[in-house]
């Protein structure tokens, strides 16, 4: 038994270091190297170019604003919906819930899109009707910078937020509060002074990740900050591959090392953080439930913010995008666009080659990448869990490597890499690619699950006269199936509509669907973007319903009233 | 400062039932006394404290610290718990754990608005008298339970108020701790001439601490008395089986004599407390067990009976035996180094003044 655990140890961590430590090794050389072709041969001439383009000062001035505003918006929402979900009676609190599984839902890049439709300056859909309601001179709004940005990319990082606060908020013992009101404070200075303080390592730890998560975000750089010739790191790396004559791999990987520096220190910040919150935050048994805080004259008008909020989250998107499909070119809803309305798109779009071979390519990756990617992790997570030798920690700590990487960044290490082996330019590096990043993803559910079988059930089973396949088979596998569907949709979601990996590995004959959605809005073709992002979300809200039903006939009687859980309890698990 | 209440109500809703957790509390708790609720839990206890510290509304009735009335539904009056001037030490002592001792004991004299120094002195003060002297930059995250539960004192304290509020404060210490804090709590609270308000289940802490115990059961104030009383006196049955261990005995009152009552129990009959009843009511016996002698009685008053032992335990520091008397069993405690055995024969004798009677 041991022995058996030990070599599969052995064999996990060498099968997950060329996944994600080969990736990182390459980059790092990538970096001290001129271009793909002369490898190894050590420079610092990229670096140096890296530090001295004009162009520098002005991308981390906008990378700065783009990133701390966009976790600050994130972060400041998240307190507002948390608060109000737990501690006041709002009503119709299930919403809360949509907004924190929304992202699983729309795609970033459809997300930013269809704010794009909405808001750019030349034809928006709303800035031509405000227009020429008011018979304005010019556009009033411009999606095409920084505060346009940073709203966007504020409500997609919203949910990670919320699910960080949410809990921390939820598990507030409000005696601190009603000391504070006993010892001569009113309501509003023991928000000020115990309630925000007390949750601070919980607030800090959310806008951290969020930070994170920005930095590493390449949708919303891409469609609303490139037009307005606005440049991130992300897409800063992204010109320097795609968008010159020669794309120049040597610099790019020394702009990645710098992203992966600041992004790895502050994981390590937020590490902290959630350990200080954990400390911080008690819940006491016995004590009275938080008190509900009664909104009375508010109850209405804040609900109908959080019903805004939510519809921003999910129905805009969808209709503007539906919207879209339907009309020749962008124009203001009225008599004349319906009249001109049509499924020309849509029929352009299922012609189209490239989409259909795009479509083909994210559903292969999306099911088969998940799939595989789901027993890898249960692998990974039966070592974390239940083999706790030394060896065990190291393949922990390197499956978890890559939750810090920018997929961008990620991406360019594949490139050094992949390029060395016959998997170059092949829907196979998108493959592993995936795998190996969102790795951190599939395990998390799975390590959760392994923690719920304790090591008596199994016993016991055996102590009944199972044998031990026996034991599997009909304990151990049935207390894994929630854990595995977790991973699976969550694995798979994040496959069928991967950007930042993509637009660095994928070539011609191997596109995904987020980069042909992307290739459809640097062209300006709305009309075929947004019936091809429609049948996107159409096939992955699918994707996940069934699997969803699949685990939920298997699930064993004990772990049912978890329904429904499993994505979002994924998602949290990742955080 | 005084406390009053009158016709105090509150109801909650509860999966389609109404929960009367007070249910017309009318309570006069006199200034400078310790006086501690007692009651199983669920009895209105903290709801009523609550209720006097202002956390939670009422539905009806009237509450007045001193002169100043805090709420009353008839006055349409609520004044919030910050303009009470209170100290209150909670249940899970509710310390802020991103402040240090000194923040957390400051912060009532923070919300006064006195000068640095001043409230430099006083907290140092107040941490000396609760014996945390040179605590001030300990942070509240590394505090032991009763450390803990010394900083919520100290909080409590360090405003001077009228009123000091307790709900539970020891509940959370270990047994030995638990002990030891009373003792010095109560000395604290000698010591400051203040009225306190004490919660608590547990009637061994409620004896000992105070000057007066309310009673509480459903919502309702069902007795109120000084220790003594309502330990060895106790009008109703509830109390007198709540506050400590009783064999309860029905009883049927047979005559009134100069000195005692004279009841008929199953276990023969029995010169009680003289207390008065209506002929032939229904009655209770109650017989602590700590009041059962099992030694040769010097008393002549002293009742007897005798019976068979059916069960011994040993608790460590007494044996507690069953022992049957015709058809009722009667718990009563043993020498730990007794040389009776289960079956042996057994005379108890009991004081009249320890046999109470109360009403069914």
């Amino acid at each position: 038994m041991e022995k058996r655990n030990a070599r599969l140890t052995y064999s996990l961590i060498v099968i997950v270091s060329l996944l994600t430590v080969a990736p990182v090794i390459m980059l790092v050389i990538g970096s001290f190297s001129n271009n793909l072709n002369s490898f190894g041969n050590f420079t610092l001439k990229k670096y140096a170019a890296v530090y001295t383009d004009p162009m520098l000062i002005d991308i981390l001035g906008d990378t700065a604003a783009f990133v701390l505003g966009s976790a600050l918006f994130a972060t400041v929402l998240a307190i507002f919906l948390a608060y109000l979900n737990n501690r006041t009676d709002i009503p119709f609190k299930f919403l809360f819930k949509i907004v924190s599984v929304m992202p699983m839902m729309i795609p970033h890049v459809l997300f930013a899109v269809s704010w794009a439709l909405l808001l750019n300056p030349t034809n928006g859909i709303l800035n031509m009707w405000l227009t020429r309601l008011f018979a304005l001179p010019k556009a009033p709004f411009n999606i095409y910078t920084i505060p346009g940005m940073i709203v966007v990319e504020g409500l997609l990082d919203l949910p990670v937020a919320y699910l960080i606060i949410s809990p921390a908020m939820g598990s507030f013992d409000a005696t601190l509060e009603e000391s504070s009101r006993v010892f001569k404070a009113g309501p509003l200075k023991t928000l000020f002074r115990i309630t925000l303080p007390v949750l601070r390592p919980a607030i800090m730890a959310s806008f951290i990740l969020c930070v994170v998560r920005a930095l590493a975000s390449f949708a919303v750089p891409s469609v609303l900050g490139m037009p307005g010739r606005i440049y991130v790191l992300s897409t800063f790396i992204y010109r320097v591959v795609s968008m010159s004559l020669i794309a120049d791999y040597g610099k790019a990987a020394a702009i990645g090392m710098s992203i992966l520096v600041i992004s790895i220190s502050l994981i390590y910040v937020y590490r902290y953080y959630t350990r200080a919150s954990d400390k911080f935050v008690t819940v006491s048994s016995r004590g009275f439930k938080p008190s509900v805080v009664e909104l009375r004259k508010g109850r209405i008008p804040l609900f109908i913010i959080v019903l805004f909020i939510s519809a921003l989250l999910i129905l805009l998107p969808v209709v503007v995008l539906f919207y879209t499909s339907l009309v020749p070119y962008v124009m203001v809803p009225g008599a004349k666009a319906f009249a001109a309305m049509s499924w020309d798109n849509w029929k352009t779009v299922i012609k189209d080659p490239i989409s259909v071979r795009s479509l083909k390519n994210s559903l292969f990756l999306g099911i088969a990448g998940a799939t595989v990617g789901s027993f890898l992790s249960v692998l990974v997570a039966y070592v974390i869990v239940k083999v706790k030798t030394k060896a065990a920690g190291v393949l922990e700590s390197i499956s978890f490597l890559s939750f810090s990487f920018p997929g961008i960044v990620i991406g360019i290490g594949f490139m050094w890499y992949f390029v060395r082996t016959p998997l170059y330019a092949t829907i196979w590096a998108l493959f592993f690619g995936y795998i190996a990043t969102y790795l951190p993803y599939g395990i998390r559910p799975m390590t959760s699950a392994f923690i719920q079988i304790h090591g008596s059930l199994e016993e016991s089973s055996l102590v009944c006269g199972a044998s031990f396949t026996t034991t599997l088979r009909r304990i151990v596998l049935p207390l894994l199936v929630p854990g595995f569907v977790s991973a699976w949709i969550l694995l798979a979601t994040m496959f069928f509509r991967e950007l930042s990996i993509s637009v660095v590995l994928s070539r011609p004959g191997t596109e995904t669907l987020a980069v042909q959605i992307l290739r459809f809005s640097e062209d300006g073709q709305w009309g075929k973007l947004s019936a091809l992002g429609l049948i996107m979300i159409f096939v992955s809200t699918a994707m996940v319903l069934a699997v969803n039903a699949l685990g939920a006939y298997f699930k064993p009687g004990a772990v049912r009233e978890k329904k429904r859980g499993g994505v979002k309890a994924g998602l949290k698990a990742a955080v | 400062m005084e406390i009053n209440v009158r016709g105090l109500k509150k109801y909650y809703q509860s999966e389609g039932k109404v929960i009367k957790a007070l249910d017309g509390v009318d309570l006069t708790i006199e200034a400078n006394k310790i006086f501690t609720l007692l009651g199983p839990s669920g009895c209105g206890k903290t709801t009523l404290l609550r209720c006097i510290v202002g956390l939670e509304t009422p539905d009806e009735g009237e509450i007045r610290i001193g002169e100043t009335i805090v709420w009353s539904k008839e006055k349409g009056l609520y004044v919030p718990p910050e303009k009470r001037e209170l100290g209150m030490v909670f249940q899970t002592y509710a310390i802020w754990p991103h402040m240090n001792v000194f923040n957390n004991v400051a912060y009532p004299l923070q919300n006064m608005k006195l000068p640095k120094d001043e409230i430099a002195d006083r907290v140092a003060k107040t941490l000396k008298f609760v014996q945390l002297e040179g605590f001030e930059n300990r942070p509240s995250t590394r505090l032991s339970g009763g450390q803990q539960q010394r900083v919520a004192l100290a909080r409590a304290l360090v405003a001077e108020p009228k009123v000091i509020l307790f709900d539970e404060p020891l509940s959370n210490l270990d047994a030995k701790l638990r002990e030891e804090t009373r003792k010095e709590l109560r000395v604290f609270l000698t010591e400051l001439q203040i009225t306190a308000v004490y919660v608590t289940h547990d009637r061994v802490e409620a004896l000992a601490l105070s000057d007066m115990i309310g009673v509480m059961n459903k919502g309702k104030i069902v007795e109120l008395g000084t220790p003594r009383k309502i330990y060895f006196d106790a009008d109703h049955r509830f109390v007198a089986d709540f506050i400590g261990r009783s064999n309860l005995i029905p009883a049927k009152l047979l005559r009134q004599e100069k000195l005692h009552t004279i009841v008929e129990t199953p276990i023969g009959e029995i010169a009680c407390h003289k207390r008065t009843f209506e002929q032939d009511a229904e009655l209770v016996l109650c017989l602590r067990p700590e009041f059962i002698n099992t030694e040769k009685p010097s008393d002549e008053h002293t009742n007897r009976v005798t019976g068979i032992i059916r069960q011994m335990t040993f608790v460590g520091e007494v044996y507690e035996a069953d022992v049957r008397i015709g058809d009722e069993t009667v718990l009563v405690k043993l020498d730990p180094e007794t040389t009776l055995v289960e079956g042996d024969e057994l005379t108890l004798s009991m004081k009249p003044d320890h046999c109470l009677l109360v009403s069914r």
